[in-house]
Order: C-alpha cells, then structure tokens, then sequence
C-alpha cells in the first residue's frame, strides 16, 4: 500500500506531460508568447514530509494555488512555484515594471488564472484518458509561509504526489511543484483508474 | 425564498450572473447583464453566449465554459490577464467612447438538470484604476527612496542592496566585482571656507563629474555618506578598476573648482580600489573593507591619488600608471 508500480508512474508522468502541454498552449495563446511547460519527475511522499522534502529553505518566498477536485477520487491540487523567478516571470506576463512583491500584492487573480488553466488542463486531460468525470471547484491563492503551512496538518497521513514542473519563457526557466494532496482512499482509487486505464492501453 | 424573491433579489445584486444550459445556451441572467451589454433576456433566451458575443469563441471565457461544460472545472478570468472579455459598459457613455467594463469573471459548473454552468462578472473597472493609481505611487516612492536628494545618484540604501545583489551575482558567475571608494579631499576646510551651501554644489558637480565618466551600464554609483562615493563595477578585474579609478580622479581635476585651503588649491579626491572573485564563503563586506583601506592608505600618501588593496600583502599599493 502507498506505493506506485514503475508502470503506474510512467503512465503518471505522461498523463501529466499531457496536461501541461495543453496548458503551455492555452498560456501561450493568453499571453501571445512561447511558454514551454514539462512535467519530468514525479514523487510519491507523505503529506507531513512535504515540508521537510520540499520547502525547505526556499519556503518563504512562495506563491501557491489551490484547487478542489471530487470525482472517482477527490484531491486538493496545489501549484507552488517557491521561488521568486515564479514571481518574476509572472510579472513578465502581467506587468514588466512591477517588483515581484508588487505582483504577489495586487495579482492575486492573474496567480490563480495561471495556476488555473495548468490545474485544469491537468486534470482535463486525466478526465479524457481515464474517461471519468472530476468536478473542479474555484482556485485560491496564498502567498504566505504561515497561510500556506495551514494546508498541511503536521500528523497527515495522506498521500501527496509531487511532480516537478519547468516553466520556461523568454529564454528564462523556473521550476515549480505540482502537490496532488489525496486521502489513502482517493490514492488506491487514482491506482485503480490507472490500471484500468493500463490495462486498455495494453489491450488496444 | 419564493421564485419572485428570488428574480427580485438576483435583479438587484451588483454583479452579472448568467445561466447556461447543457448545450451552452443561455437559461437566464440578470438585470445587471441587461443594463450594461444592453440586451434584455428575452432577445438572447435560448442562444450560446458564444453566438450572442462571437469574440469569445476561441477565448479565454469560450474555453472556461467548455471546460465548464464538457469536464465539470471552474475557471476564474483575472482582468490582469483578460481585461476585457465581453463588451459589457458601465454607462452608455462608455459604449460610446468605446470603453469596456474590466471584468473579472468565475465560470463554475452548476449541477441542475436544466442548467449546468453559472457565470459571475464583476465590474473591476475602479480598483483597477486606483490600483494603477498606487502602482504609479510606489514606484514613484520606490524611486525616491534609494535616490539621495541633493546629488541625485543612488543613496546608501541603494548602495547596499547593490552590493548584496551584485556580490551574490558575482559569487555565482564566478565573476569579478571591483568597489572603488570615492572621498572628497579636505572637504571639512572647503565647507568651513566656503559655507555649506558651497559645499552642497561642490558634491552636486562631483557626483555629476563621476556618473557622467561611468559609461558602461551596469556601473553603479552612490554618494556613501558625507563627502563620501561608492562605485560598484560588475566583471571588472583590478587592472580595468584602476583604470577606471585614474579616469574618474581626472574626471573630478578637470571640473577646476578652486579649493584654496587645500595644498593643490583646486577640489580633488583620493581613489581606493578593491576587486575580488569572491569565493562561496567570502561576505560582502570584505570587499568594502579592503576598498575603505586603500582610500585610507591614498589619504596618508598625500591624496589626490588612487590605490588598490594588493591581497597578496593584505596592503594597498597604488594603482600602477598606464
């Protein structure tokens, strides 16, 4: 229990490349310029070590969307981008004479249309392949260490999926984190769809 | 809540709220949808908003609702990023000048067997305003508070973030920084000579002298304090610092202010240079000390002259003629 097959998360990491890659076309259109997106790693942690593994120093400077997801299996989707590049290639998009402090302060809608439209079109894209429904509920955004910290309870025994995403524009390249928060129920259910979504492909 | 409390509430409210059906059609929306796209209900009952206002079609808005729709996902519309998505107009002034309402807009599925998608618009046209209103404010302000008033170049506060910054960018690249710290000589005795207001004019033409001599664009200077400059020069090693350095003291000779308690009788000022590839455990500081030491070293050697710290013998030598 609590673990994922090489097939499993082969089969996880393209589905996301899927869903990245239609969100760096919807970006790309939005914002009229080439924004390159790719998912190339993907981790299976604990929730109550996603502080330690993850965060670590670069934790104060960070700005995370929320999504809700319920469907076969319900998720938090969270979008973190830890440092301040994030910030800063935000600010490219929106506003080139701001401070990233300027963008976190009053773009807190354009941070969660972003992280939006990469949430969504990840999730969309599992919805088509495993032919399943999810309901998405409207994003929230935080930038704050303390506000974000109260997302991760320190006793959580729930499943998190991290998977590494790069974001590259301008000749500029960041890294962010994708958290997929899921219940051990929600987990065993994402691995059934994908052995069933395993099994179709092996089939067809 | 009864049905016509309910029309009657919805018609009050201060936001756009339209109804789309399975197919995308529009059920319903509100008296607030009426008064600023100018259409009544009745005349766009049973269509899709993607009919009613083409231009959404390969938008933004036109992929919330499918996703909407299609995958059951909300979407928010950020007016940073869609300003204006719809031709919505606050007053029928505005459609005349052809000003649209800014819009932030939430698509969210409904689940109803008759409607399947509610949409929100708000009318963001004034915080945005009064946004860019303060962004302009703070900026401003941001200026202003690393510029120093009387000369105009970068002040102390400037200086010290520009250190932090390029000391970090230089420890990173691998790269040379070169710190040239700039003192007005026998400035007490000009002041005392001449009076303050003097004095002030003379640090206004010395700053003047030294930023219009620094061409390169990354070059950075900052009155340090008192009579006191500090210029930071990103990738450039000790023999260009101390080239620029000789360049700089002429710079402030040729002005030809006339300074008759000082020995050469004209304004002048000593030069200490320091440069180093700091190494990842090297503070920043470090660089300002070793500046500071051969400024002291060039004063006791009869100033009008520039030095450079030497870190093979922790000494300041002056900087070699060419």
């Amino acid at each position: 229990m609590g673990e994922l097959s090489e097939l499993q998360r082969d089969a996880l990491g393209e589905l996301f490349n899927l869903g990245v890659g239609r969100a760096a076309r919807s970006l790309s259109q939005m914002v009229q310029d080439e924004i390159l997106l790719s998912a190339p790693a993907i981790d299976l942690v604990r929730a109550n070590e996603v502080i330690k593994t993850l965060l670590g120093t670069e934790f104060k400077e960070l700005s995370l969307v929320t999504m809700d997801f319920e469907g076969p299996f319900a998720s938090k989707a969270i979008l973190l981008f830890p440092e301040r590049n994030a910030l800063l290639i935000v600010s490219n998009l929106l506003a080139p004479d701001l401070t990233p402090e300027e963008v976190s302060e009053f773009e807190q809608e354009a941070m969660c249309e972003i992280g939006n439209v990469i949430l969504n079109a990840c999730m969309s894209a599992l919805a088509d392949e495993f032919g399943v429904e999810f309901r998405g509920g409207l994003p929230e955004h935080y930038f704050s260490d303390s506000q974000a910290l109260q997302l991760f309870v320190s006793d959580d025994q729930r499943m998190v999926l991290l998977l590494r995403i790069h974001l590259s524009m301008d000749q500029q390249r960041i890294h962010g984190q994708l958290i997929l928060l899921l219940s051990i129920d929600s987990f065993q259910a994402l691995c059934t769809q994908l052995d069933a979504y395993l099994a179709r492909l092996s089939v067809g | 809540m009864d049905l016509e409390l309910a029309r009657q509430v919805l018609d009050h409210l201060r936001v756009g709220l339209i109804l789309l059906d399975w197919e995308g059609r529009v059920i319903s929306w509100n008296d607030w949808m009426h008064r600023h796209s100018s259409l009544e209900l009745p005349a766009v009952k049973g269509q899709r908003l993607t009919e009613i206002f083409p231009e959404i079609q390969d938008d933004r808005l036109g992929w919330g609702i499918e996703e909407a729709l299609r995958y059951r996902l909300s979407s928010v519309l950020a007016p940073a990023l869609n300003p204006t998505p719809l031709p919505l107009y606050r007053k029928p002034i505005d459609r005349a000048r052809n000003e649209r309402m800014q819009q932030l807009i939430y698509v969210t599925p409904i689940h109803h067997s008759n409607c399947a998608c509610l949409i929100q618009i708000y009318d963001l046209t004034a915080p945005r305003r009064r946004e860019r209103r303060l962004r302009a404010q703070s900026s401003r302000l941001m200026r202003v508070s690393y510029q120093d008033p009387l000369t105009g170049v970068g002040n102390r506060r400037r200086f010290d973030q520009d250190l932090s910054q390029l000391f970090r960018q230089a420890k990173e690249g691998g790269r040379p920084l070169a710190l040239l710290m700039i003192d007005v000589d026998h400035f007490k005795s000009y002041n005392d000579y001449f009076g303050h207001p003097a004095g002030d004019s003379c640090l206004i033409q010395v700053a003047h002298a030294l930023q219009e001599d620094l061409r390169r664009e990354g070059d950075r200077l900052a009155r340090y304090g008192g009579e006191e400059f500090a210029v930071l020069l990103p990738d450039t090693d000790p023999k260009d610092a101390c080239a620029i350095a000789e360049r700089l003291r002429l710079a402030v000779a040729r002005l030809a202010l006339p300074h008759p308690p000082a020995p050469t009788g004209w304004v002048t000022v000593s030069i200490g240079v320091a440069a180093m590839i700091p190494d990842p455990n090297t503070l920043d500081y470090l660089l300002v000390a070793q500046a500071d030491l051969a400024l002291y070293s060039a004063k006791e050697a009869g100033r009008n002259r520039c030095f450079r710290y030497d870190p093979g013998s922790s000494r300041a030598a002056p900087c070699p003629a060419g």
